[in-house]
């Protein structure tokens, strides 16, 4: 589903926006190019065969002003253009205009962390992490609230529109939507550090009753005590004994630190480590014995765990849907 | 809610006092002036048009308390626009024999230093955007009156060096360029400190009187005070910039044709430089 | 004095005696040509280095998923990449072409500051070696070539990579500053008799316009820089969010020097280009003085227009709007530019060799680098395509397709008049269509990437559909590019041992430097041609075409301005720009309420400190000292002037007293400061008051003891009256010292803007 050439490829009315923008200046450009390269070849061409001593010709200040319309108009038409783009994209939605943030009025919470995308909806309570899921609407927009908890990050997903810098101490906004049912490719745009490259989520656009169900499950499931099996069980006794709480949350138990990725649905998620690789029982395994060879540099250190340990881990993470 | 006829009527004020200015300058200018170009009186018109809009035409009504951004435009055009048009519009060898007299060449040689000019033009730009004195000025209306004839009197000192009617008052090209250069980034950083800062400026323009009932139109549109607030920073910003930069274009463009003014002998004999001096 | 102030016996004396040894003979040289080369040649040194830093990247890049580099190592290797490139070869190789060329261009036997030049070279070199050397600690820096914050602050790079990032960046800062002033003073004062500024050939046009962007732009990075590293070792809060401070103002100082920086690089480009074009081409420069001019518009609108770096932070609609007019402004200036080229080739009588293959080349590929540099300019597009693989093939295509060429062709050009032999034309075409293939195929392709959304500074990627052939077809041009520069080399080696033998002017070219013997003699010129024009060597040479009778232009009023005083006054202008940004920074930390808009403001990121803990009273008298020794200074020069030297020594030494009462009133203000308590790393306000008032300290101090100098000199009776420029200059800076107290006295301590 994902598109071969995503900026050309939109999937939202922002995105279209742009889309047209770029296309009418890469039309302007293509001619402006074409003229002058013409000029060029000519001259050349012409001025190779010549072997006079040429014209001494100092210029003209008519001839000057003439060619300097082109320019001229180019600029206004392309100032025109965008500026009106600009204003009615509302691509940046202003701040309210006492300067505070009516919180009720965000549907998203994105935080970028060193490397990974914190993704909250306020009104659900619902927390997730790299993946965002949107009902597929024309018209419904999505307000979103883009900030960092770290370092300057960047949230950029290019089907859907345009980028917006996450910023410590600092919220900005972007709308979000998505015209048709489909998965979006998302990724952080700005050098983060050791594990930029690392750094995507996905947007899943799925229809309204779609995603009301996942809201709801992902709600529910938190209040739900569930019956594991033996190896699962030790899983979460070992989960409890080592470190994991000290970073991450399992809602609904004592875990609940928040350096690290909520793992309440963890085994729903489609992806390990913002997009390194496909979220499988085989692949967490290959994640857990060792996050360090497969995201060298990223905060999840080597546990060198036991084999046993790794198993009972990977049954335990499995159950968290 | 007025209807829409309404609303344009009392945008407009037909009954302005400026009128008495314009007519003044007007008649004295024809008087003074009896052979004038077409160049120097399409000047003139210009600066009477901008003069009379200032106050007359909706800048001049919402400037009045209402909008700081259209305050801001009436301030540049009474401190840019009128001024260099108004200089533009004096002929070169009328004010030649006026400022020839002593007294008058002293006031025009002290007017050409470039530090006092520099220091009234920007020097007003921040006094009157300083809030209190921005408040006051708004607030009271013969304060006023006197902040907008600072506007013009600093406007006219500070063109003055660049573009005096009397050549011998021009700076150095290079001073020039420095002069209006540095000119840009003190309206830059006002400019930025405006658009930027979270204070109001003018905190009459925060809470407007609603004199003539529009306050709920434009807030409507979005000039809620704090975007008008940052549109004027903008505009306190780059159109002035801009200005500087198109002048100092034409200070370029003068010193590139600075051909005829050597007093070395060899040139005269060429015979190139007549044609050259004509062009 | 027939060119200016240096004179024949003058330079003697300055060129050291000869060496038994040629490398110290080179070490300890002053001549502007000497210093020159070593300028190229050590960014010739460092381009290899930064290319191979770039190879080894294309290298992990060239299929998806490598482990050929790890994360860490990428990711030092382009910060370095890119600090390599702009500051380590595209700034000192134009200095050095403008060190050479310059004086001869304008008739001068060598430049202002011979001293300065030499000081400024041997500071570049040093800088330059510092830097690397951090790869031998283990940890190159590693937070991109604009080290935006928090990544590059203490909490997030805790190595020592970024401090030697910005202790090289602030040695290498003051080499630049001293070479632009030196070129600047060099074009202002040394022309010769006849070269008015409005002759001057346009390379020294665009380098003077060039000196003025280093003079003003570099103090803006300097001042980013000053307080980055008072964070990271003194534990001030400037760019902490944490702790109230802010991630976005960094950008902001940076892209006020990076931008003018762009322009600092491409416009002696333009400058060569315009030399090379018409020469070859047999005609004139079309339209010069809209070349001029408009180079000088870009110069004014390059310093207006630094947000356009910054549309995806955040900053409104507005401040959106506003930049980009700005930015798409400067395509006016710059579309006048390659008109006035096409219109010199249109008509000409085309010598279409290996320097004309690389002018036409930075024609075409320049224009691509500005289309798609106004496509940034409309934000939306820029929203989309910031910081992908679309903004490095951007930039690439500006900086080498347009920079990269235009060095290519000017070392074409002028490699005859360097060596006095011609490079070789078949290896010349050879290398030519080398680098445009592999140019062309490395960059032209990431402008796909970028559209395939390939963000930039990945170390790599997914196996995506795509991705991997166009990332493998540019690893495979970066070698072309690679082989081009071997070739280059080769050609080189070649030609200096048995290329052509190129005589005095091999092109028939048109200005000054083709008016001597290839090389150059020591001191330039036997005999200094006449100039009535802006081609006095075609002058010469076609008579009866002579320029100046048909082309009239402005003729040489001799004014030439006095050297001390140009030098003292570029460089306060340059430190004027410094302290008014640090004052800056105090307004935007320390006003209440006033936050960038967007910014959080709660009141506990406010200062805990505030301006309320100064004694205003105490300090305001003490002020009164400072601005009292300005006045003493002035009596002091008027008793020079008129060679009374036992008044001026005595209110020369009143003025140090002064100065010192002074220093000494700031030193029981920091004792009691710092006896309660607040120091620098306590909060912004103290941060901000801290790092103001001491560099402003350190200022006087450096004051005081150039003014104890003067005192010496005086009493020694060195000081003559006819030396009262050089007491002007010093004049100059202490007064700029006492303005600048004023400014902070207003602001921190009255709190006005407020």
């Amino acid at each position: 589903m994902n598109s071969v050439i995503p900026v050309l490829d939109p999937a939202s009315p922002q995105a279209e926006a742009i889309n047209d923008l770029f296309l009418q200046v890469l039309l302007i450009s293509a001619v402006v190019f074409a003229i002058v390269s013409g000029l060029i070849l000519i001259a050349i061409s012409r001025g190779r065969r010549r072997d006079t001593q040429p014209d001494q010709n100092f210029g003209s200040e008519r001839s000057e002003i003439f060619w300097m319309i082109g320019p001229v108009v180019i600029v206004i038409w392309l100032v025109a253009i965008s500026a009106h783009l600009i204003i009615t994209l509302n691509a940046i939605p202003e701040v309210a205009p006492d300067g505070k943030i009516n919180f009720d009025d965000v549907d998203l919470i994105v935080t970028g962390h060193q490397w990974w995308w914190e993704v909250k909806y306020p009104k659900s309570g619902v927390i997730t992490a790299n993946e965002i899921y949107l009902p597929a609407d024309k018209d419904k927009k999505f307000r979103v609230l883009v900030t960092s908890a770290d370092v300057i990050h960047s949230f950029w997903v290019a089907q859907l529109g345009p980028k917006i810098d996450a910023i410590p101490g600092r919220d900005n906004f972007i709308w979000l939507q998505a015209s048709k049912p489909g998965s979006y490719q998302g990724r952080c745009s700005e050098y983060c550090g050791a594990q930029h490259a690392w750094m995507n989520f996905k947007v899943y656009a799925v229809t309204k009753e779609e995603f009301q169900q996942w809201e709801a499950s992902e709600k529910q499931a938190t209040e739900q005590p569930r019956l594991l099996s033996p190896l699962a069980a030790a899983g979460k006794k070992y989960f409890f004994q080592a470190t994991c709480p000290r970073c991450h949350t399992v809602q609904g138990t004592a875990a609940d630190a928040t350096i690290g990725p909520d793992l309440t649905h963890f085994a729903r998620r489609k992806e390990i480590g913002a997009g390194v690789i496909e979220n499988t029982p085989a692949n967490l395994a290959l994640w857990l014995k060792n996050p360090q060879a497969l995201k060298p540099g990223c905060k999840m250190p080597d546990f060198k765990l036991s084999e046993t340990n790794l198993k009972q881990l990977v049954a335990y993470l499995e159950t968290l849907k | 809610m007025s209807s829409y006829f309404d609303l344009t009527s009392s945008l407009w004020k037909w009954d302005s006092p400026i009128w008495l200015l314009v007519l003044t300058l007007t008649g004295m200018y024809f008087l003074l002036q009896r052979s004038t170009s077409g160049k120097r009186g399409a000047a003139f018109s210009v600066a009477m048009l901008a003069l009379t809009l200032a106050y007359i035409s909706p800048i001049g009504v919402l400037s009045d308390g209402y909008l700081f951004s259209a305050h801001v435009v009436q301030h540049l055009l009474l401190l840019l626009i009128i001024p260099l048009f108004l200089l533009l519009s004096l002929s070169e060898s009328a004010m030649e024999s006026l400022f020839s007299r002593p007294f008058m060449n002293r006031l025009g040689s002290v007017m050409a230093v470039p530090f006092l000019g520099w220091l009234s033009g920007l020097g007003v730009m921040w006094f009157w955007h300083i809030p209190s004195f921005c408040n006051a000025s708004t607030v009271n209306y013969s304060l006023g009156i006197f902040r907008d004839a600072t506007f013009l009197l600093a406007g006219l000192a500070f063109w003055w060096p660049v573009f005096s009617p009397v050549k011998r008052y021009h700076l150095n090209p290079s001073v020039a360029v420095a002069y209006l250069f540095s000119a840009c980034l003190a309206c830059t950083l006002l400019g930025i400190y405006i658009t930027f800062t979270v204070i109001s400026v003018c905190p009459a323009f925060a809470s407007p009187v609603d004199r003539i009932g529009i306050l709920n139109l434009l807030y409507d549109q979005g000039l809620n005070p704090a975007t008008d607030q940052r549109l004027g920073g903008l505009l306190m910003w780059v159109p002035p910039c801009s200005l500087y930069v198109t002048a100092i274009m034409v200070v370029l463009k003068r010193w590139y044709a600075d051909i005829e003014t050597v007093p070395t002998s060899q040139t005269t004999a060429n015979p190139g430089s007549l044609r050259e001096a004509h062009q | 004095m027939t060119t200016g102030s240096v004179e024949e016996s003058q330079l003697t004396m300055l060129e050291p005696q000869p060496t038994s040894t040629r490398m110290l003979d080179w070490v300890s040289t002053l001549d502007h040509k000497r210093i020159g080369i070593m300028y190229i040649l050590t960014a010739v040194f460092y381009l290899a280095v930064g290319g191979f830093e770039a190879l080894l990247m294309r290298i992990q890049l060239a299929f998806p998923n490598n482990t050929f580099l790890s994360p860490e190592m990428f990711n030092q290797l382009f910060t370095m990449h890119g600090t390599t490139m702009v500051f380590l070869v595209g700034m000192p190789v134009l200095t050095g072409f403008a060190n050479y060329f310059v004086p001869l261009m304008i008739g001068a036997r060598d430049v202002a500051f011979p001293r300065l030049n030499s000081f400024g070279f041997w500071m570049f070199f040093f800088g330059a070696a510092l830097l690397h050397f951090s790869f031998l600690t283990g940890s190159a820096p590693n937070a991109g070539w604009f080290s935006y914050v928090p990544l590059s602050s203490k909490a997030y790079s805790s190595l020592q990579g970024v401090d030697y990032w910005i202790i090289g960046l602030l040695i290498m800062g003051i080499g630049s500053v001293s070479g632009a002033i030196n070129i600047f003073a060099t074009i202002i004062n040394l022309r010769a008799p006849g070269m008015s500024l409005q002759r001057v050939p346009l390379f020294v046009w665009m380098m003077l316009m060039q000196a003025i962007l280093i003079i003003l732009a570099l103090p803006a990075l300097n001042s980013a820089l000053a307080m980055l590293l008072i964070d990271r070792w003194l534990g001030s809060a400037f760019f902490d969010p944490t702790r109230g401070g802010s991630a976005v103002l960094w950008q902001h100082y940076f892209w006020i020097f990076g931008h003018p920086e762009v322009y600092i690089l491409i416009l002696p480009g333009f400058g060569m280009i315009s030399e090379v074009i018409p020469v070859f081409s047999r005609k004139p420069i079309y339209g010069y003085t809209f070349i001029a001019a408009s180079s000088v518009a870009i110069v004014l609108l390059g310093y207006g227009v630094w947000a356009h770096h910054m549309f995806a932070v955040g900053l409104g609609m507005y401040a959106d709007i506003f930049f980009a007019v700005g930015s798409l402004l400067i395509a006016i200036p710059t579309g006048i530019k390659v008109f006035n080229w096409t219109a010199t080739l249109w008509g000409g009588e085309i010598k279409f060799n290996t320097s004309l293959h690389f002018a036409i080349a930075f024609l075409l590929q320049f224009v691509i680098g500005g289309l798609t540099g106004i496509m940034f300019a409309a934000v939306p597009i820029d929203w989309q395509l910031t910081d992908t693989y679309f903004v490095v093939a951007h930039f690439h295509y500006v900086l080498i397709g347009g920079l990269v060429f235009a060095l290519f062709s000017a070392a074409y050009y002028w490699f005859p008049k360097m060596t006095g032999r011609m490079l070789n034309e078949r290896i010349g075409i050879l290398q030519f269509w080398l680098w445009v293939l592999g140019f062309n195929m490395t960059f032209m392709v990431q402008h796909f990437l970028g559209m395939m959304g390939m963000p930039r500074r990945v170390y790599t990627y997914a196996d995506n559909p795509g991705w991997a052939l166009l990332n493998g077809i540019a690893t495979l041009g970066a070698v072309f590019m690679a082989v081009g520069t071997l070739v280059f080399l080769w050609n080189i080696f070649k030609s200096l041992h048995s290329g052509k033998i190129a005589g005095d002017n091999p092109w028939d070219a048109f200005t000054l430097e083709w008016a001597t013997t290839s090389p150059p003699p020591p001191e330039n010129f036997p005999v200094i041609p006449e100039v009535k024009s802006r081609r006095p060597v075609w002058d010469i040479n076609h008579p009866e075409y002579a320029d100046w009778k048909k082309e009239k232009t402005p003729e040489d009023k001799g004014r030439r301005g006095n050297l001390a005083k140009i030098a003292a006054w570029s460089f306060i202008a340059s430190e004027a720009v410094f302290f008014l940004l640090l004052l800056v920074a105090y307004v935007v930390f320390n006003t209440k309420l006033m936050a960038p808009v967007g910014e959080a403001s709660s009141p506990e990121t406010l200062s805990d400190v505030t301006s309320s803990v100064l004694d205003v009273k105490r300090t305001g008298i003490f002020s009164l000292f400072l601005i009292t020794s300005s006045l003493t200074f002035w009596v002091a020069e008027r008793f020079l002037k008129a060679g009374k030297k036992s008044a001026f020594v005595f209110s020369l030494g009143l003025t140090i007293l002064l100065g010192i009462i002074f220093l000494g009133g700031q030193v029981w203000e920091y004792t009691g400061l710092l006896s309660n308590g607040i120091s620098i790393n306590s909060d912004l306000f103290s941060a901000t008051f801290f790092t103001v008032t001491g560099f402003h300290g350190i200022h006087v101090t450096a004051g005081v003891i150039a003014l104890f100098v003067m005192l010496l000199m005086g009493l020694k009776g060195n000081l003559s009256s006819e030396k009262t420029h050089v007491f002007g200059a010093v004049g100059v800076y202490w007064h700029f010292v006492d303005v600048v107290w004023i400014a902070v006295f207003g602001i921190i301590y009255l709190g006005l803007l407020q």
